[in-house]
């Protein structure tokens, strides 16, 4: 209250006048550099610009492409329910997972620094690399990770995880466990880390068990925690390309055509851009839908978010 | 019984740590394997080990630069983010204005589309300006891209410090530009420092931007990787060779923040 | 040329003397003999002309020889080497903002379709017909593969460049193991006739069956199997071979109905499937580095690779255990007779250049024999049959092949849209691989797919009900 009033009275080192400035920057560089060709691609997607084909030259043609693709385009719909499939299946296991090592980190050890630092080596590594790490552990014949997977019974002699299309989605979504479910982890331990004591005690004293205590105490304290990792992870999965792209190149048919695959396919190998500008557009839609409610659920109501 | 369980949860844990782990570990044992042990069927542990992929990618491939290329991108966009990112951060912590929370989650609107579906749009854009093929090109894509977590994580950082603060350097008669560089920028240094570090690790890692907006000779470390894969053979020892030094600063940095690595990855929601 | 000195009007008046005795003593001797490299590339020094192609042998080669031409005009050449889809993005990113960056590009010549129709390259006819530019000594229609050169550098019917690699698939076999007289004994009494390269599809086939044996890594082949354009082009020469193509035309350059789901298109796409059975486990999972790493190891009998490759597999000590076991031979022979699929890498001028006589110049001086010849040795793939008859090409085991190959070169679409094209056979060639569907589903909707593509020009010869 008290700060509240002397920013009112204009005595506090930021008024109107010194805010404008701090802030132009950093508003003019967005804007300029990344809403600028935002901007082109939403033009883009109303004009039928082709790169190769030399009749089609960026005439404007309103929705038609919008339209094409929500009616007429299967390839498109096919890819949106893999890439649906994929973000909840790996998140799942991502938080699962996740959840359970940080509980038990944060149950059993002490020093932490040097194991949470050590478990995140896969999620820093450069994505470009981390598809090329696993297209040589997995590669049929001479694959580290193929071998043992034979080894102890998990692959037939005479199959491969690339090439027996059953396996393709697993083992993508088992890579992206490898690579996520340590961020998973480390986030909800900090936000064990932060619960107060108080009502736990309170709850020993009352005689409830350590199952009730989780159901009733601590999962509601971690719930904008746990819907914040659930949004960050969602958002990330859904716009999943390097791995994939590396791996399989959306293949064997079509098992892994994730929307960000058919997305590069169209701009980048048939250079359709029009087309590419609104698959690229309906892909930015769906996660902005998800980031506003991941911004409204985490940040606007929730004690541990806000800032 | 609580020990045994201790023992168990160690044991757990232990094998996620070598799961984490031996891809990487792999990695660099292959960055000194000769293309037949590499090649070999049956994986092999204990080789007789080549020191000469490394050299032949860095020095014989002309890879040497690409190392500096990435050093130079990744050093100035972190610092313009920063120098650019943190009075804003420090605008949306301390002030209120019409449209305060509209503006701040616009920022972090930047970062949802796909970087794949905006690459052709941004490279005509940065043509029209003249900028592609510039390390400039590069540089402000990045620092745009990162300006969000700036954004994000340093107005976190400033919310914790007392307001009292920046008024008791005003009482002291400093002048209010002053007064934020000498008082509120120290006391939100090791903030600062983390989301640096964080800015540097995105940048160093990125690809797509940096292949389309660089010119050949300006590429950075993850454009150069891709031309190692060829129908002639891939050199497997070289890729790893081009890995392992693509990565070691990154283990090294975070390291360095794993403390405020927490709040950088969620955007500051959560305290570490 | 004369005048050219002149105006440039920095020489002294005892220079234009010696320069007039040196213009007529060459005068005297023959007009056609006049034209040297230095001379013309005079008005040009102090230029730099800077090129994009992929990361490959013929263009380390190109780097190598680069400082000599350098050398002798004072025009700087700048090379950028990129992997192959990088190669091809980046041409077509700096063509479309027609910036200008690169003076002469080298691209695959599928893509030449789409550059031409959009304007991005010019004929280089005005090159060939310039007296100051052209080398007397450069005659491309005798020197060059005529078949090979029409397909990999021209569209409709005009020339736009000279080819970098004319590259051309063909057999690849273990000579070791074919002729092993245990093998011939055993191969005899199983299949009734003797152990040989194989000349048509059905040895092939038994051979691949013969050597499949899991226990001792050793297979009868190795299908490029994964969901990228490397299928594409090693099912082409079962398409060729079989009597099948994509579209009815007699060029590349031209559109025509759709046949990609004919009878012998089909029969060829099964057969090539039925190889799967004698292929490794992970062949799904193949491109060409792949299959090129398991014939280095040895692990593959018989398979269809590029001859850019073949260096790499059967000279290379350092990374091939196979050196001096291997044959090389056109691919068998089926309906379609002796046929190859042809792609090449071209010399392209864009109009965007901005140094684009420099260029030529440059492109001219690498058709070279010499420049051909040593880029060739170096695993390169030159398109001048002189070259192979060189005593050293000839001493490679893999000559023979390649100039079998390029003999019989068959064209394939160039036109823009091919790329497209090309997306939707890998789409559906992938999932028959992957049991989605069968062959004849797969090429059906790759036609119906193909023709809604390309519009009227490409009608359905094998409708779909």
């Amino acid at each position: 209250m008290n700060t509240v009033k002397q920013l009112s009275r204009g005595r506090f080192l930021l008024d109107r006048g010194a805010s404008l400035p701090l802030l132009l920057p950093a508003t003019l560089l967005v804007l300029v550099f990344l809403v600028g060709p935002f901007g082109y691609m939403a033009y883009t997607a109303m004009t039928d610009l082709s790169y190769a084909n030399p009749d089609q030259n960026g005439a404007f043609i309103g929705l038609d492409n919008f339209r094409q693709l929500v009616r007429n385009d299967p390839v498109f719909w096919d890819s949106f329910w893999l890439t649906i499939r994929f973000v909840v299946a790996s998140v799942t296991v991502e938080f699962a997972l996740g959840f359970a090592l940080a509980w038990l980190i944060w149950r059993f050890i002490e020093r932490q620094r040097l194991l949470t630092t050590l478990l995140l080596v896969p999620m820093m590594l450069a994505p470009v690399a981390v598809g090329l790490i696993w297209r040589l552990l997995l590669q049929g014949d001479f694959g580290m990770v193929s071998y043992y997977l034979r080894a102890v019974g998990l692959l037939s002699q005479q199959s491969a995880v690339f090439s027996t299309p059953y396996l393709v989605m697993p083992t993508i979504i088992a890579i992206d466990v490898w690579q996520w479910t340590p961020f998973v982890t480390l986030i909800i331990l900090a936000g064990l880390m932060s619960l107060p004591k108080a009502p736990f005690e309170a709850a020993t004293m009352d005689g409830a068990g350590p199952w009730r205590q989780f159901i009733d105490i601590m999962l509601p304290l971690l719930r904008p925690i746990i819907a914040l990792v659930l949004l960050l992870r969602g958002i990330d999965a859904f716009k999943e390309f390097d791995k994939v792209f590396i791996l399989t190149g959306g293949g064997p048919g079509t098992v892994s055509e994730l929307l960000s695959i058919y997305a590069y396919r169209v701009n980048f190998k048939n250079w359709n851009l029009g087309y590419g500008a609104t698959v690229a557009f309906m892909v930015y839609l769906v996660v902005l839908i998800l980031c506003s409610i991941f911004y409204k659920a985490v940040y606007w109501k929730s004690p541990v978010g806000k800032v | 019984m609580n020990k045994s369980w201790k023992i168990l949860a160690i044991g757990i844990l232990a094998c996620v740590l070598v799961i984490a782990l031996t891809p990487y570990l792999w990695i660099l044992l292959t960055s000194f394997k000769g293309r037949l042990d590499i090649l070999s069927p049956d994986p092999r542990w204990f080789f007789t080990p080549t020191f000469s992929n490394y050299p032949e990618v860095f020095l014989g491939k002309d890879y040497l630069p690409l190392v500096l290329n990435s050093l130079i991108i990744s050093i100035s966009s972190t610092v313009l983010s920063i120098g650019i990112g943190v009075p804003a951060a420090y605008v949306f912590a301390r002030t209120d204005f019409a449209g305060k929370e509209d503006l701040f989650f616009f920022f972090l609107t930047t970062r949802m589309a796909p970087p794949i579906s905006i690459a052709v749009p941004l490279f005509m854009f940065f043509t029209a300006l003249g900028l592609t093929d510039t390390i400039y090109a590069v540089v402000i894509a990045h620092t745009s891209f990162n300006l969000s977590l700036v954004v994000w994580m340093m107005r976190g950082f400033f919310a914790e410090i007392p307001r009292e603060i920046d008024e008791a350097a005003m009482m002291d008669g400093r002048s209010k530009l002053g007064a934020f560089v000498r008082v509120v920028v120290p006391m939100a240094a090791p903030g600062m420092a983390a989301t640096a570090v964080l800015c540097f690790i995105l940048s160093w890692n990125e690809f797509l931007y940096a292949f389309i907006l660089v010119a050949f000779e300006g590429r950075p470390l993850t454009v150069g990787i891709p031309g190692l894969i060829t129908p002639h053979g891939t050199l497997w020892g070289q890729v790893a060779a081009v890995a392992v030094v693509a990565t070691l600063p990154i283990l090294v940095f975070t390291f360095l923040v794993q403390k405020h690595l927490v709040r950088g990855l969620t955007f500051g929601a959560v305290k570490g | 040329m004369l005048a050219n000195r002149l105006t440039r009007g920095t020489l002294g008046a005892a220079m234009i003397a010696v320069a007039l005795g040196t213009t007529s003593v060459v005068s005297q001797v023959s007009t056609a003999a006049a034209w040297s490299l230095e001379e013309a590339a005079a008005p040009y020094k102090g230029a730099t002309i800077r090129t994009i192609g992929e990361a490959l042998p013929p263009l380390e080669a190109m780097k190598k020889l680069a400082p000599e031409f350098e050398k002798r005009t004072g025009i700087k050449v700048e090379i950028e080497m990129y992997e192959h889809s990088e190669a091809v993005n980046k041409v077509m990113l700096d063509l479309n903002s027609r910036r200008g960056r690169y003076d002469f590009i080298i691209q695959p010549h599928r893509e030449l379709g789409k550059f031409v129709t959009n304007g991005h390259l010019g004929s280089l006819e005005k090159y060939l017909d310039s007296a100051e530019l052209r080398d007397p000594q450069f005659k491309p229609e005798d020197q060059l593969y005529p078949r090979l050169w029409k397909e990999i550098s021209w569209y409709d019917g005009k020339v736009y460049g000279f080819p970098f690699t004319a590259l051309s698939m063909y057999m690849w076999y273990r000579s070791d193991l074919l002729s092993d007289e245990k093998e011939k004994e055993g191969f005899k009494a199983r299949y009734g006739y003797d152990l040989a390269p194989a000349q048509d599809w059905k040895q092939y086939r038994d051979i691949a069956e013969w050597f499949t044996r899991p226990d001792q890594r050793l297979y009868g082949t190795a299908l490029q199997g994964k969901r990228h354009e490397a299928l594409w082009y090693e099912w082409l020469n079962f398409l060729y071979s079989f009597g099948g193509d994509m579209l009815d035309t007699k060029s590349g350059s031209e559109c025509g109905p759709v046949i990609v789901n004919s009878p012998q298109a089909i029969a060829a796409t099964e057969y090539y499937k039925s190889l799967k059975a004698f292929s490794p486990p992970d062949t799904l999972n193949y491109f060409w580095d792949d299959v090129m790493a398991l014939m280095q190891q040895g692990e593959v009998a018989q398979l269809i690779m590029w001859n850019d490759s073949t260096y790499a597999v059967a000279v290379d000590e350092s990374a091939s255990t196979v050196v001096g076991k291997m044959g090389f031979d056109i691919v068998p022979q089926g309906e379609g007779g002796k046929v190859a699929q042809v792609e090449g890498w071209s010399y392209l001028v864009p109009t965007s250049s901005k140094n684009k006589e420099a260029a030529y110049l440059f492109i001219q001086w690498m058709m070279d024999y010499d420049q051909q010849l040593n880029q060739h040795l170096n695993g390169g793939a030159t398109a001048r049959p002189d070259v192979y008859s060189s005593e050293e090409v000839q001493k490679l085991p893999y000559s023979r092949a390649s100039m079998d190959s390029n003999a019989v070169a068959r064209s394939k679409p160039t036109v823009p849209l091919s790329g497209e094209m090309t997306d939707i056979l890998v789409r559906e060639l992938s999932s028959y691989l992957a049991d989605e569907k069968t062959a004849k589903e797969a090429l059906d909707r790759s036609a119906q797919d193909i023709s809604t593509l390309l519009g009227s020009c490409a009608p359905m010869k094998y409708p779909v009900e």
